[in-house]
């Protein structure tokens, strides 16, 4: 048992310390993608919402709604417009209102 | 948008309650509602020692006698609707119930004669944590949230990667 304990103290703490400070794994994890507004248009933007497989994605007019809790973030809008696309890194996205999730993005590219 | 805010303001106020009333220690009962079970995977993380969640006062119960807070996964197979129901109402109060996953938000399934495909349609959801699965980090976070010792990030969020003044970037 004593050795045991020496061997823990010697080899570290393997947990993380997360709430508290962050922890370096996050960088690997895969999540919703954020849109570079300037680079989206209609038709892009439709291209987008047709290979959305969660539904996540509509279009109303000039504007993209995402649904960030329907999003399963497995980049497939990001291959069909990789340059309006980009993973957000946001990971810590609990709410307590459903509709928190829900954000609007504008189409702010194309023929103007 | 009235009835938003008076949800918002009744998780809160439940939220308070929670804290003063089980303070470090609150129990969690997971209700898998037809998930792929991949949620299940990343909430059994929790308990392996990189994120030890019993450090923060969490612990699994399998009875939801025993339960402060229902960790719902799945999107809500009609065929369940009495065991959710009765699993809900077997709880004691102040209860928490957190919605877990794309399924349990209404992404991946649609509403259809088999599934509700949102777990608000039968159960009074507090926590909603994105995500397909949400990694054990998210979950954390997310049951930080529920029992109010984290703050909510979503509503600062806007998804959108160059804004107003932005526009160089590739």
């Amino acid at each position: 048992m004593p050795l045991w304990f020496a061997r823990g103290l010697r080899r570290g703490v393997v947990t993380t310390r997360y709430p508290a400070r962050p922890d370096e794994s996050a960088a690997w994890l895969p999540t919703p993608p954020a849109f570079r507004s300037r680079q989206l248009t209609r038709d892009v933007a439709d291209r987008m919402v047709a290979v959305c497989p969660a539904t996540a994605l509509r279009r109303r007019d000039d504007t993209l709604i995402f649904d960030v809790g329907a999003c399963t973030a497995c980049g497939r809008c990001a291959e069909t417009a990789p340059d309006a696309v980009a993973p957000s890194g946001e990971f810590e996205l609990a709410a307590t209102a459903r509709s928190a999730l829900i954000k609007e993005i504008p189409i702010r590219g194309g023929g103007r | 948008m009235n009835p938003g805010r008076d949800e918002a303001e009744a998780a809160r106020r439940l939220r308070d309650t929670i804290s003063t009333q089980f303070g470090r220690s609150l129990h969690i009962r997971t209700l898998d509602t037809g998930s792929c079970a991949v949620c299940e995977q990343e909430i059994r993380l929790l308990t392996a020692p990189h994120y030890d969640l019993h450090r923060l006062g969490f612990f699994f119960t399998p009875a939801p006698r025993h339960a402060d807070l229902l960790l719902v996964t799945g999107p809500m197979i009609r065929a369940f609707d009495v065991a959710a129901r009765k699993t809900y109402e077997a709880m004691p109060g102040p209860k928490v119930v957190v919605a877990t996953g794309a399924c349990a938000l209404g992404g991946v399934y649609p509403k259809d004669p088999f599934v509700h495909g949102n777990a608000g349609e039968v159960l009074p959801v507090d926590v909603w944590i994105p995500g397909c699965p949400p990694s054990p980090l998210a979950l954390l976070h997310g049951l930080g949230v529920a029992v109010g010792r984290l703050a909510e990030m979503t509503p600062g969020l806007t998804f959108i990667a160059d804004s107003a003044a932005g526009g160089g970037e590739a």
